[in-house]
């Protein structure tokens, strides 16, 4: 008589193994049935055509990076395709449509932000009327967006305009501006 | 698979776009492929209809359907089981039958059950029942005697087997058997889900859309003559050839910081459908601004409310910025009209700071939306793009579907959408293992070879890939089931239900931690391909996977309509961004006459393909096909 466990663990051992197989099989099937239907029905997807553009980015990723090839055209100070070249800043002078000033392009944003009354140092300024903006600006000093209730870092910032903290200060107590 | 598209890629780009037939005054036939389009390869329209009707397909199978007649399969309909989510499979009425071969008592991982009488065969003893049982016929062998006993069922699988060819086959009955089985079992008793809206009849016209190119009449050439004046251009010699530079290349100042807005105004001035609508002079900024202006001689002597009084349209600015582009005039051009208006429009982003190009591009769109809604009504149906000429373009709708695991019912939502924003996959380094990309509890489609393990790159289509798999929501997000009155795990999963003409793929580069505080880029590279097939991430084809990619008409598109062509797209622009997230800077690559042009703020150079394929993208557009016309290299003057 052999002993139980010996026979019952290589039983076992191989019972399991079919099961297993039996699951693996039908696994396999399963995929196998799904592409089948897949490939018969055209529902496929075009894979020679992704493959072919994978292929293409690779290679083109190579050749850039190859730096025996003539590098792309970089930065800013190159000649464009119409013959032009352009400086760094771009020199175009136009009228604000907000206050009518002559302002460079390159610093029209800037410009624009103070202008309007936005931006970041704008946003922190308590409401004023427009009345005193007009003022302001009836003065003759450009529209400052500071804010004298702020407690912001603006208050170590020059304007544009290159009025100095110190002018501004003046301005602060708007209600005893005298008109 | 498809051999056919071997020699198509080979003339890869020509073959794409459509030259010939749309100067042949040719009506352009979606639903019937018409091997007079020289566009379409031969070989591809050919062998689509010999695919879908002689390959799924068998002889046996035709002559089974022809003697037993109108349903075949009627004795099949009611032994469907089918688990939640999960396949069919073919069971009779004791529910615990043990289905084994007939002959051999094993059972194999095939099992074949002949529909006619049901005996159960391995794979091995299949063909001999066939054989066995064909009928008083001649037995000369070759010929296909009585093959009542021909075909038979896959019981684990409900799939259609022919005993006697020994492979599958396919059949569109059998199908739809299996189909309403499926839907039966997950909607019991359930509230119909929200039919589409009904914009399907529209896109079953649209497709049908019969196309001629524009000639002026002898009227309307004398009205151009008369109203308008031609453009001046100078041909510019661009290395050997002579040929004119294309039409609306021109350069955007920096305006500070305004790379962002250049980047993408240049892609939208390119735009195949907004730059035709802009064009056409359909939205004319004289005629809005007067209309609109409410009081043209406001005695108000403050000289800026006067001019505020003009009315505030994106449009119109838009408007503007095309005629000066493509007015000939090549020196750098200042958007700065469209800054003013902007910054008026969007006055939290209002600010001298480098901005994010994907807020501005979904900001002024929303402006031009707003100012130009036809009707103002609040319930506008965005998706049907009938509001404003930006939701036209842009707009498409995306099919939600969230599943209940536990009794498969389906709850189905639609919303529009303006963009497709695309997450990279969480981190690549150190996966070499071929992990599966999805975890499909169930019947998907074959696994992506586009899966980044396999790469080694991430690739759009794998992005889209994983924005259309079925994801497992946490159990802390269970979902109300209806069918099961109980909150339940489920499964949710998105779809394209329509597509907008113009897709833009916002790729998620700039990552916004709330909880560390900080944000950072991932540089990562994105592949994308110069030709998108977007058929794979309809709601039709993600329904129809669900399904075990049954021949079923899914949401209503007819089977055999050759909707690839609308699915189709073509690349045309790429914005890039360089640099750190708060010092970068912006590119936009525009793709015309099928050659790339570099748009750096003032600065347009003439780069390679190459060069833009290694570029990191940020934001991808692509047209539909049909609407991408390679102008020829000349000019042609009409």
């Amino acid at each position: 008589m052999s002993a139980p466990n010996e026979d019952n663990f290589s039983s076992h051992a191989q019972l399991s193994s079919e099961f297993f197989g039996e699951i693996l099989d039908s696994l396999i099937v399963d995929v196998a049935s799904e592409c089948h239907r897949i490939a018969r029905l055209g529902l496929d997807r075009n894979l020679d055509e992704e493959e072919e553009e994978l292929r293409l980015s690779a290679e083109a990723r190579a050749r850039v990076t190859d730096p025996s090839n003539s590098s792309e055209a970089n930065g800013k100070y190159v000649v464009d395709i119409f013959g032009q070249t352009h400086p760094a800043v771009a020199n175009e002078i136009f009228e604000c449509m907000n206050c009518g000033r002559s302002i460079m392009a390159g610093r029209f944003a800037p410009h624009l932000e103070k202008c309007m009354g936005k931006g970041r140092k704008a946003r922190l300024k308590a409401t004023r009327s427009s009345t005193a903006a007009q003022t302001r600006h009836s003065r003759g000093s450009p529209i400052s967006g500071y804010s004298p209730y702020s407690n912001s870092t603006s208050t170590n910032r020059i304007s544009n305009g290159g009025v100095s903290h110190v002018a501004s200060d003046e301005y602060s107590n708007g209600t005893q501006e005298e008109h | 698979m498809s051999s056919s598209a071997k020699s198509s890629h080979e003339n890869h780009r020509n073959h794409l776009l459509l030259p010939k037939s749309l100067l042949r005054n040719q009506s352009f036939p979606v639903s019937h492929p018409n091997p007079n389009l020289d566009f379409v390869d031969k070989d591809d329209v050919i062998s689509d209809n010999f695919r879908n009707s002689d390959y799924s397909s068998c002889p046996h199978l035709l002559q089974f359907r022809s003697e037993l007649g109108n349903n075949p399969f009627r004795n099949l309909q009611d032994c469907f089981r089918v688990r939640p989510l999960g396949r069919a499979s073919v069971r009779r009425e004791p529910p615990h039958e043990i289905v084994q071969c007939g002959a051999c008592k094993q059972a194999p991982p095939r099992l074949y059950a002949c529909v006619t009488c049901a005996v159960v065969s391995c794979h091995l003893h299949a063909s001999s029942h066939a054989s066995d049982l064909a009928g008083a016929g001649e037995d000369d062998g070759s010929s296909i005697a009585s093959s009542s006993h021909a075909i038979a069922v896959d019981v684990d699988r409900a799939e259609l087997f022919c005993c006697v060819c020994k492979d599958q086959v396919y059949d569109r009955d059998f199908d739809a058997a299996v189909v309403l089985a499926q839907t039966a079992a997950s909607t019991i008793g359930s509230i119909p889900g929200p039919s589409p809206p009904h914009h399907a009849e529209n896109m079953r016209k649209r497709r049908r859309v019969e196309y001629k190119p524009w000639t002026p009449d002898l009227k309307e050439q004398a009205l151009i003559v008369e109203k308008s004046s031609p453009l001046q251009s100078q041909p510019i010699r661009l290395g050997e050839s002579d040929s004119e530079l294309p039409w609306g290349l021109r350069g955007l100042n920096n305006l500070g910081n305004t790379c962002f807005m250049n980047s993408v105004l240049q892609a939208l001035l390119h735009t195949p459908p907004l730059r035709n609508y802009f064009l056409s002079d359909k939205h004319n900024r004289y005629f809005c601004q007067k209309k609109n202006n409410v009081n043209p001689s406001n005695r108000d002597t403050n000289n800026t409310t006067n001019k505020k009084s003009a009315k505030l349209c994106l449009a119109c600015d838009l408007d503007a910025i095309f005629s000066a582009v493509f007015s000939g005039d090549r020196t750098p051009y200042s958007p700065a009209k469209f800054l003013y208006s902007w910054w008026q429009h969007a006055s939290n982003l209002a600010s001298y700071e480098q901005q994010d190009a994907h807020e501005f591009f979904i900001s002024i769109l929303d402006g031009i939306h707003e100012k130009m809604q036809n009707d103002k009504r609040k319930l506008q149906n965005q998706g049907s793009g009938d509001c404003c000429i930006a939701h036209r373009v842009f707009s498409g709708i995306l099919r939600s579907d969230v599943m209940c695991t536990a009794c498969g019912f389906t709850s189905t939502t639609y919303d529009p959408c303006i963009d497709i924003s695309l997450d990279l996959e969480p981190n690549l380094a150190g996966s070499s293992k071929r992990t599966s990309a999805k975890s499909n509890p169930y019947i998907g489609e074959a696994d992506s070879t586009n899966s980044s393990e396999s790469t080694g790159f991430s690739t759009l289509m794998g992005c889209l890939d994983r924005f259309t798999r079925p994801e497992r929501l946490g159990s802390d997000q269970k979902f109300f089931c209806q069918q099961c009155q109980v909150r339940q795990e489920s499964l949710k999963q998105m779809s394209i239900r329509k597509l907008p003409l113009v897709s833009c793929f916002h790729i998620k580069r700039f990552e916004h931690s709330h909880i560390k505080k900080m944000s950072r880029k991932i540089d990562r590279y994105l592949q994308f391909p110069f030709s998108l097939d977007m058929a794979p991430y309809l709601s039709s084809s993600i329904l129809r996977s669900r399904f075990g990619n049954r021949l079923f008409p899914f949401d209503g598109d007819e089977p055999d309509a050759k909707s690839e062509l609308s699915s189709e797209f073509e690349l045309f622009a790429v914005i890039t961004h360089t640099g750190k997230l708060d010092a970068g800077h912006y590119v936009t690559y525009l793709r015309l006459s099928n050659q790339w042009y570099k748009c750096d703020d003032a600065w347009i150079t003439q780069v390679n393909d190459n060069i833009v394929r290694a570029a990191q993208g940020y934001m991808i557009f692509y047209v539909q096909k049909m609407l991408y016309y390679r102008a020829s290299e000349r000019q042609v003057a009409s």
